[in-house]
């Protein structure tokens, strides 16, 4: 895959160093000390402080008020580009572009990597209701419950990931396999739903969603709107996978 | 990378913060690197020290001067690392007081606050005293009929405190752009003088000057003194609210300041000895070594230039040890301390100007004083400069201890910090004793008398007023406190 792990892996090792350390801080949360921090990364003190204190220096980190914990710093937020995935390629934007003028609703792409989920290109005329429940909570929304669907497929460990019990998950997924794509009606906004087509690799892999937010009415009797979404998602498929 | 995703997409809240810092009111992050370095360098006042420092060191270390100044930036350079333990970590304007607090706790921060209070202000009324003294040489050589020397070095230290008022309360900003053109400019002009000489004595080194003809007690006397050179290098961490990247740029610049005005000493102090061997005369028959020379050279007009320089140098001290002094009153203002009026700021310029104010009205007094007392300004300086370097020294010693038990305290402790605070704080500890003791029975041994009374004193305060409100314990040690706005995903920062 490329984009941000291709990235890290060409980084020099002291910004990998440093990006674990404020990974571990996220982890462990406010307050957690230096010495949890070389604990938990199992790096050598003297270089986990070094480490911390040039952090703290930079205003990556701030030292909680009894000096011994930290907290991530209002600065990390231009780490963001560093984490955050590439736009889609200009052909794929193109086809997006003529999909929103040919569909009346939002039509969004996202990525899946692993167990996470990665908008790349959202709708800006229709804007997603909820980004940060629609990414965590894979249960909830289409978008989500097509990558359950892939995770439940290859074996992955979804336990944590979900929010309702499992066996309600569980129907969720066999929705899916039935439609062959992932719809969530009036969950996260009532009267609207949505509808994501898969687009897969060579070896059936799941890399990226195609999604279209409408009334539920639509979404529950999509017709010459599947379709439409079908072939865009033929053609996205070269340019993503 | 999946936590700090998520912490950046949807950060957590941070529990425990407050949204306004203890010491807030001050122009918070507002100054960058150069200005911080420009207080620290300031302080220290290198082109007065480079020209008085190499004769003093010489009249007691002798043929070991290079020697003496050498130790004696390696000590320095030991006990600033050693405060840069602090100040990577807690961003004060209390300095070494504050340091101290978090370390040693109540007692012991205050012990190093009277020090540190002395050491800044009687610098302060050196600086004032040298820069009406070199001024009123500049005065005398055009207008030769001048008056008593007393009054007019008097009148021109108000004026020059008059000079700092105003600088100091329009801003830090300001000040310390002001203390940088000032302090840059007579720094060059030492340089150039010592370029001119260093290349009438030509390219083969002095070896002689070099050499290490003394006694270790002699040696070791000649460190301590040649220590006082540096003093003041720490004075930056009194920026720690108002500097930008506190943690990154006080830390350098303590570090930078003592490197660099090392290498001033060692490079004056090497032409002046090599200047004097090479004219076949003794540097220590004579109060000013630098005029001497640049009129043995034939460029009198440098030496001029060089009078203008230091008084320059000396006021840019002033007004650097003033904003130190000021800094640490405000934070026992803010503590309760002192009278909580001393923890206010000016509406419009951000600064502690009750403070300021206060220092001066202490300060201004005092040097005039004294200058009546000894009977002119070259006896005042002296005893006053032992004043503020016993103070410095004994702030340096506490800060040294604090150090790794502050590391201890946070968990943070490792073998390098503390080898090199325990290898400061007893060399430190020496060097105190043996500075007291060879000035009280010197020349300015007033001054050592003074020193002790005044650490008596402020001592006593301090002990009537923490019996009177017990709670001092807890509010001591005032910083500059992480505030809910610093955090990830916190509010956005008030305007103030």
């Amino acid at each position: 895959m490329s984009g941000a792990g291709e990235l890290r892996a060409r980084q020099p090792k002291a910004i990998h160093s440093a990006l674990t350390v404020l990974e571990e801080v996220a982890r462990c949360g406010a307050g957690v000390t230096a010495q949890e921090v070389s604990a938990g990364l199992d790096m050598p003190r003297a270089t986990t402080y070094r480490l911390l204190n040039l952090l703290v220096q930079d205003e990556y980190l701030v030292r909680m008020p009894d000096l011994r914990g930290f907290a991530l710093g209002r600065k990390v937020v231009e780490l963001a580009h560093l984490v955050a995935a590439a736009p889609p390629p200009l052909a794929a934007r193109e086809v997006m572009g003529r999909l929103r003028s040919s569909v009346r609703g939002g039509v969004h792409l996202v990525r899946y990597e692993g167990e996470r989920i990665r908008i790349v290109d959202a709708d800006p005329d229709f804007p997603l209701s909820d980004e940060q429940r629609i990414v965590r909570q894979i249960d909830t929304s289409a978008i989500g419950r097509l990558l359950l669907h892939e995770l439940v497929r290859t074996g992955f460990d979804w336990s944590g990931l979900v929010e309702r019990p499992k066996a309600d998950a569980a129907a969720l997924v066999a929705d899916v396999d039935r439609l062959g794509y992932a719809r969530q009606l009036g969950e996260l906004t009532a009267g609207y739903g949505c509808l994501v087509v898969p687009i897969r690799d060579a070896d059936g892999g799941l890399v990226a969603g195609l999604s279209l937010s409408a009334p539920c009415v639509r979404v529950e009797q999509p017709a010459a709107l599947l379709d439409l979404m079908l072939d865009g998602s033929r053609q996205l498929q070269p340019l993503l996978v | 990378m999946t936590a700090l995703e998520r912490a950046i997409s949807n950060p957590p809240r941070v529990r425990g913060l407050e949204s306004r810092s203890p010491v807030d009111g001050l122009q918070r992050r507002s100054v960058g690197f150069v200005d911080v370095f420009a207080q620290s360098v300031s302080a220290v006042a290198p082109s007065a020290a480079a020209t008085t420092i190499p004769l003093i060191v010489t009249v007691t270390a002798g043929g070991a001067t290079m020697w003496s100044l050498a130790i004696a930036m390696l000590l320095s350079l030991l006990v600033a690392t050693t405060v840069n333990v602090f100040a990577k970590r807690i961003a004060a304007t209390g300095s070494l007081y504050t340091f101290v607090s978090k370390g040693l706790g109540t007692g012991a921060a205050f012990v190093t606050g009277v020090a540190l209070l002395i050491g800044y202000g009687f610098i302060a009324m050196f600086a004032l005293a040298g820069a009406g003294y070199y001024l009123s040489i500049l005065l005398h050589r055009f207008w030769s009929g001048m008056p008593s020397s007393t009054l007019v070095v008097s009148v021109l230290v108000v004026c020059m405190a008059a000079i700092c008022l105003i600088v100091l309360i329009r801003g830090i900003r300001l000040s310390t752009r002001v203390t940088l053109l000032v302090e840059s400019a007579s720094v060059a002009i030492i340089l150039v003088l010592v370029g001119v000489l260093l290349s009438q004595l030509g390219p083969t080194p002095e070896w002689a000057v070099l050499g290490l003809d003394a006694s270790p007690e002699n040696l070791a006397v000649g460190s301590v003194l040649a220590v006082t050179a540096f003093v003041g290098f720490e004075s930056s961490s009194t920026l720690g609210v108002e500097a930008r990247r506190p943690f990154a740029s006080i830390p350098r610049a303590l570090v930078w300041t003592v490197i660099g005005a090392g290498l001033l000493f060692l490079i004056t102090s090497y032409s002046q000895l090599a200047g004097f061997a090479a004219m076949g005369e003794d540097i220590t028959a004579t109060r000013t070594p630098i005029n001497d020379l640049a009129l043995a050279s034939g460029v009198e007009w440098m030496g001029l230039l060089l009078d203008l320089s230091v008084a320059a140098s000396f006021l840019a001290c002033a007004i650097a040890s003033i904003t130190a002094f000021s800094r640490v009153v405000f934070s026992m203002g803010r503590e309760g301390v002192l009278p909580s009026r001393l923890g206010i700021t000016h509406r419009r310029f951000s600064t502690p100007h009750v403070a300021i104010i206060t220092a001066l009205v202490i300060v201004t007094p005092v040097s005039v004083l004294t200058l009546v007392l000894t009977g002119g300004a070259w006896a005042a300086m002296q005893v006053l400069i032992v004043v503020a370097a016993a103070g410095y020294i004994t702030a340096y010693v506490l800060v040294c201890v604090a150090a790794p038990v502050f590391l201890w305290r946070i968990g943070e402790l490792t073998m390098w910090p503390l080898v090199r605070a325990v290898i400061a704080g007893v060399l430190l500890s020496i060097a105190l004793v043996v500075y007291l003791v060879v000035e009280s029975a010197g020349d300015r041994g007033v001054g050592v008398w003074v020193f002790l009374v005044a650490m008596v004193l402020g001592i006593a305060t301090w002990a009537l007023r923490h019996r009177r409100r017990p709670w001092l314990s807890s509010t001591v040690g005032v910083y500059d406190e992480t505030v809910s706005a610093d955090v990830l995903g916190g509010p956005p920062a008030e305007h103030r």
